[in-house]
C-alpha cells in the first residue's frame, strides 16, 4: 500500500520528459480551455493504494475500534514486535507495520484517557513508538505516527487539562522555526496542494458577489496571517465590471499579544505589505488592527465602523499553515460579530468525520484518518520531493496535529463537538448559497492539482474539499441579516 | 463571441423580424409584440439573479431593480424567471450532461411541433447552456488572474525575506543555525526557495515564446497588475509543461510561478552538471533530491540549484528595476514566461558573493 515514497528514484520516469529537450511541440496548446470541470472523479480516483485507505477500512470495520483489550498490559504485549509478525493479517510487511503503528497509537491514546488510565503505560508505549518511527523519514504512515506520538506525548506532559489560553500542546521542540523555513514551507504547501487557495478563493468569490454594488467594503479578519488571501480579492475588486467602480477596501485584522509562533510576519508587516500591494494595483485601501487581550475576547465596540460600508467577517480557521486557536476565542469572535450585523461571514474550517464518534478514541481515530488523507494528498502533489514534504509536515502539520489532539483531549467527555458551521447555524446566522461561479471556480482550481482532490457542495452554502473519500476542508458562507443581500 | 446555435429549421414565430426599441430592447414585429430575450439581455438577467442569490431568492421586482433596464416589465421578468428556474435545474451541475442536454435539445427542437412557446423555451434553455459555458470561461479567466495576484503577493513576501536575510547575512558572519539542524549554509538553505530565481531565462528568451501562448495571455498582459511585471508576465498560462510534481495524469497543468520557479531550477541544474543527492547531511528545506537519472530537467534537482547559488547581496535586492539579466543561465529553450523576472535579475545581478558553497561535496 501506501509506501510509494521510498521508491528508488533512479527507476523513476516521467512520461512527459521526452518533450523537454525536443522542440516546442509539446508545449503548445495546453489549452486552458481543455480542462473543463467535467472530470469524472470516480474513474480517476480509484486508486486505493494508500495507507489512508488502510485506516479508512479500519474505521469502517470497527474491528479495532471497539475491540476491548483485556487489559492494557496484555494488549500491549500482544502488540510487541515478536508476536506481531506472526499475527500478520495482511500480506505485505508494510501493511502490518502500518497496522502495528496504528495499534500502538491507539493503545497509547487509550492508556492516556481510557478506563484503565495508566500514564506510565502510555509513556512506555510512546517511547516504543518513537523508536520505530521518525518524523523525517520513512513512509507516510511512519512519519504521521511520529507526529501523533509526539502530540500524545505533549498531552501527557501538559496534561492536567491545559488551560484555555494554551494554544499549543506538544510539539514544543519544534515550536520555533526559522522564518525562512516557515516561508519556504508555506510556499511549498501552496504548490503541492490546493488547501490554501481553495479556502481563500471560495471565500473571496462569495465576498465579491455580496459586495457587487457597494462602494465601501470593510473586512474584519480573524487571523490574517500573511495576508495573501486579500491579494486576489483586491485584484478582483479592481477589475470588476459591473456595479460601481473599485470600492474602497478596509481591512481590520485582529492581532494578539504574544508572538505567533508559526507566523512569519507580524500583523503590522502584513498590513504594510497589503497597503503596498493595493497601491501597486490601484486599489483604494486602508488597514487597521484590532488588538485582543490575552484571553482573546473580542469586543465589537473596539472596531471602527463606517456608515454605508458592507461589513464582511472573514474567519479562516484550519488552513494547514494556521496556528491553533482556542475555541473560546473563536466563539467570542463569532458571537461578537453577530452583534455587528455583517453582510457576510466566510468560514473555512476542518471538516470532521461523520462517524458520530463522541469519545476521545473515536475522535482520535478520526483525526488520524484526517491527517493520513492530508499526507497522502501532499505526497500526490510532490511525489518525489520527500524532503519538501517533511518540511511542510514539520513546520505546519505537526503543530496542527498537536493542536487537534489537544482540542479533542480537552473536549473528551463533552459529548458532541460540533463544527463551527453548525454552531453558526444554531446561533442564528443565515446560510447563503454558493453560486455557480464559485463552485465552478473550485472545480477548476482542483483541476490544477492531483485528481484525487474533489469538491462537493454540501447543504447549499458550503463547499467541501476532500481527498479521495475523505472530506478535509469546508468553506461556508453566512449572513446575519434578514433582508436582501 | 459565441452564438446560440440555431437549427436550420426554425419555426415561423422565431423568425427574426426584430426591431430595437428605444431602450435597447428587442421586440419582435409580429402581431403580438413580444420581448426577445437576446443573449446580452439574458446575460444581464442571469447576472442580476446571481447577485441576488440565485433564482430561488430573486424576485421579479428585485431583478428589475438590479437590471435597471427600461421597458422591462414585471410580467416579462416573471415569465422569464419561471423558465429560468425550470431550465436551471438540469444544468446546475456542470458536467457532461449539460452538453448532452444541449444536443438533445437540438434534436427535440428539430422534431418539435411548430409551437411558438415550445420553440422559445427550448431556445432559451439552449441559450442557458451557452450561457453556462460562457460563464465557465469567465470563471477560468478570473481564476488565472487571481492565482497570479497571489503569486505576486507571495513575491513581495519573498523579496522582503530575502532582503532581511541578505542583510543579516552581511551584517553578521555567523549563521543562525537552527536548533537541531546543522547547516553548512544556513541562510542559504532558508533561501533555497529563492535561489532558483536566479536561473531564469533572459528577457529575450521570454519574448521568443510569447507567441506560443494562448490569446488569453494577452489579456493578462494588460491586466492592471502590470505594475509588477514589466513584461511578458504571463505566468505560464496555457503552456503545457511537464509538471514534475504531478505526473499522475498527462495533463499539462497550469503552473504558477512557484512551480515554474522550481522547474526553472531543475533545468538549470542540468547545466550545472548532475549530481545525485548532495544534501544528505542537510535536513533543510530542500526539495528532495531526485533522481540520479536526470532526464535532464525539470524534475529534479530543485535542490541542486538551491545549493549552488547562495545568497543575494543586499543591495542587489534593493534594485528593483527590471534588467534583462545578462548573467542568467540559459535553461531549456522551452522556458516561457514567468513572473519573477524582476526578482531574478536582481538576484543574479547580485552574483554569488560567497562562491559556490559546499554541498556537492
Amino acid at each position: 500500500m501506501a509506501m510509494v515514497m521510498d521508491l528508488d528514484f533512479s527507476g523513476y520516469s516521467y512520461s512527459t520528459t521526452t518533450t523537454i529537450t525536443t522542440s516546442t511541440e509539446g508545449d503548445q496548446g495546453c489549452n486552458w480551455n481543455d480542462w473543463s470541470p467535467v472530470v469524472d472523479w470516480e474513474a480517476l480516483s480509484g486508486d486505493q493504494e494508500d495507507f489512508h485507505y488502510l485506516i479508512d477500512s479500519m474505521m469502517d470495520e470497527n474491528v479495532v475500534l471497539h475491540q476491548p483489550v483485556r487489559s492494557i498490559q496484555e494488549g500491549y504485549n500482544r502488540l510487541s514486535p515478536d508476536t506481531m509478525m506472526t499475527d500478520e493479517e495482511s500480506n505485505s510487511t508494510e501493511d502490518s507495520k502500518g497496522l502495528r503503528l496504528i495499534h500502538l497509537l491507539m493503545a497509547a491514546a487509550e492508556a492516556l484517557t481510557g478506563a484503565n488510565k495508566c500514564r506510565e503505560l502510555a509513556r512506555v508505549i510512546l517511547v516504543r513508538l518513537k523508536e520505530l518511527v521518525s518524523p523525517l523519514d520513512g513512509t507516510n504512515m511512519e512519519r504521521l505516527a511520529a507526529y501523533f506520538a509526539e502530540a500524545l506525548e505533549g498531552l501527557l506532559d501538559g496534561a492536567g487539562g491545559g488551560g484555555g489560553g494554551k494554544k499549543l500542546l506538544g510539539g514544543g521542540k519544534e515550536e520555533h522555526h526559522h522564518q525562512t523555513d516557515v516561508l519556504a514551507a508555506f510556499q511549498l504547501l501552496q504548490d503541492m496542494s490546493p488547501y490554501v487557495k481553495f479556502g481563500h478563493f471560495t471565500a473571496n468569490q462569495a465576498i465579491i458577489e455580496a459586495v457587487a454594488h457597494d462602494r465601501r467594503v470593510h473586512i474584519v479578519d480573524y487571523d490574517i496571517m500573511e495576508g495573501i488571501q486579500w491579494a486576489s480579492l483586491m485584484q478582483a475588486l479592481v477589475s470588476r465590471k459591473d456595479g460601481p467602480p473599485t470600492p474602497h477596501l478596509r481591512i481590520t485584522a485582529l492581532s494578539r499579544s504574544g508572538s505567533g509562533r508559526r507566523s512569519f510576519c507580524t500583523v503590522q508587516e502584513t498590513g504594510r505589505r497589503l497597503t503596498a500591494f493595493a497601491a501597486s494595483i490601484g486599489q483604494p485601501f486602508s488597514f487597521h488592527q484590532c488588538r485582543l487581550d490575552a484571553d482573546e475576547t473580542f469586543k465589537p465596540s473596539s472596531l471602527k465602523l463606517v456608515r454605508g460600508e458592507a461589513l464582511v467577517i472573514n474567519c479562516m480557521l484550519h488552513l494547514p499553515h494556521f496556528s491553533y486557536r482556542a475555541s473560546d476565542s473563536i466563539a467570542s469572535f463569532l458571537t461578537g460579530s453577530k452583534t455587528l450585523n455583517p453582510r457576510l461571514i466566510t468560514l473555512v474550517e476542518e471538516e470532521m468525520g461523520t462517524t458520530g464518534e463522541t469519545g476521545f478514541m473515536g475522535r482520535f481515530m478520526d483525526s488520524l484518518h484526517h491527517y493520513s488523507a492530508v499526507y497522502d494528498s501532499l505526497e500526490a502533489g510532490f511525489p518525489m520531493q520527500g524532503r519538501a514534504r517533511t518540511l511542510v509536515e514539520r513546520v505546519f502539520l505537526g503543530p496542527r496535529i498537536s493542536g487537534s489532539l489537544a482540542r479533542i483531549y480537552r473536549a473528551r467527555g463533552e459529548g458532541d463537538v460540533c463544527s463551527w458551521g453548525t454552531w453558526l447555524a444554531m446561533v442564528g446566522f443565515r446560510p447563503i448559497n454558493i453560486s455557480f461561479a464559485n463552485h465552478c471556480q473550485a472545480k477548476l482550481l482542483l483541476g490544477l492539482y492531483d485528481d484525487g482532490y474533489r469538491v462537493e457542495e454540501l447543504s447549499n452554502n458550503k463547499l467541501v474539499l476532500g481527498w479521495k473519500s475523505r472530506r478535509l476542508l469546508s468553506a461556508s458562507i453566512w449572513s446575519s441579516q434578514d433582508s436582501d443581500l | 463571441m459565441f452564438h446560440p446555435k440555431k437549427p436550420s429549421t426554425m419555426n415561423s414565430h422565431e423568425r427574426p423580424m426584430c426591431v430595437q426599441g428605444d431602450s435597447g430592447l428587442v421586440l419582435t414585429t409580429d402581431p403580438k409584440p413580444r420581448l426577445r430575450w437576446t443573449v446580452e439581455l439574458h446575460e444581464r438577467f442571469v447576472d442580476a439573479v446571481t447577485q441576488l442569490g440565485g433564482p430561488d431568492k430573486a424576485t421579479p421586482k428585485t431583478i428589475m431593480r438590479v437590471m435597471g433596464v427600461k421597458g422591462l416589465t414585471l410580467y416579462h421578468l416573471k415569465s422569464h424567471l419561471q423558465k429560468f428556474r425550470l431550465g436551471k435545474q438540469p444544468h446546475k451541475e456542470f458536467n457532461d450532461h449539460s452538453l448532452k442536454d444541449a444536443s438533445s435539445l437540438e434534436l427535440q427542437r428539430n422534431n418539435a411541433s411548430s409551437s411558438g412557446m415550445m420553440g422559445r423555451s427550448m431556445n432559451e434553455m439552449q441559450m442557458e447552456v451557452n450561457r453556462r459555458l460562457h460563464e465557465q470561461l469567465e470563471v477560468q479567466r478570473h481564476l488565472q488572474l487571481r492565482i497570479e495576484a497571489q503569486g505576486k503577493y507571495m513575491q513581495t513576501i519573498l523579496e522582503k525575506a530575502c532582503q532581511t536575510l541578505a542583510g543579516e547575512n552581511m551584517a553578521s558572519g555567523n549563521y543562525k543555525g537552527m536548533g537541531n539542524h546543522h547547516q553548512s549554509v544556513p541562510e542559504i538553505s532558508g533561501m533555497k526557495e529563492f535561489g532558483p530565481l536566479m536561473n531564469f531565462p533572459s528577457l529575450q528568451d521570454l519574448n521568443i515564446y510569447g507567441g506560443d501562448h494562448l490569446e488569453l495571455q494577452q489579456s493578462i498582459d494588460r491586466s492592471s497588475i502590470d505594475a509588477f511585471l514589466p513584461n511578458n508576465d504571463t505566468f505560464l498560462m496555457g503552456k503545457k509543461r511537464p509538471n514534475p510534481y504531478n505526473n499522475s495524469n498527462g495533463k499539462g497543468p497550469l503552473i504558477w510561478s512557484d512551480d515554474l520557479r522550481l522547474q526553472e531550477l531543475g533545468t538549470a541544474a542540468s547545466s550545472l552538471g548532475s549530481q545525485d543527492d548532495p544534501f544528505k547531511a542537510d535536513h533543510q528545506i530542500q526539495i528532495a533530491p531526485l533522481s540520479a537519472d536526470h532526464r535532464g530537467n525539470d524534475i529534479d534537482s530543485v535542490s541542486d540549484i538551491y545549493e549552488t547559488k547562495p545568497i543575494l547581496s543586499g543591495e542587489a535586492m534593493a534594485d528593483k528595476k527590471f534588467d534583462a539579466a545578462s548573467k542568467l543561465e540559459r535553461p531549456s529553450p522551452r522556458r516561457a514566461a514567468f513572473s519573477n523576472e524582476r526578482m531574478n535579475t536582481v538576484i543574479s545581478a547580485g552574483g554569488m558573493p560567497q562562491g559556490r558553497s559546499s554541498p556537492f561535496g
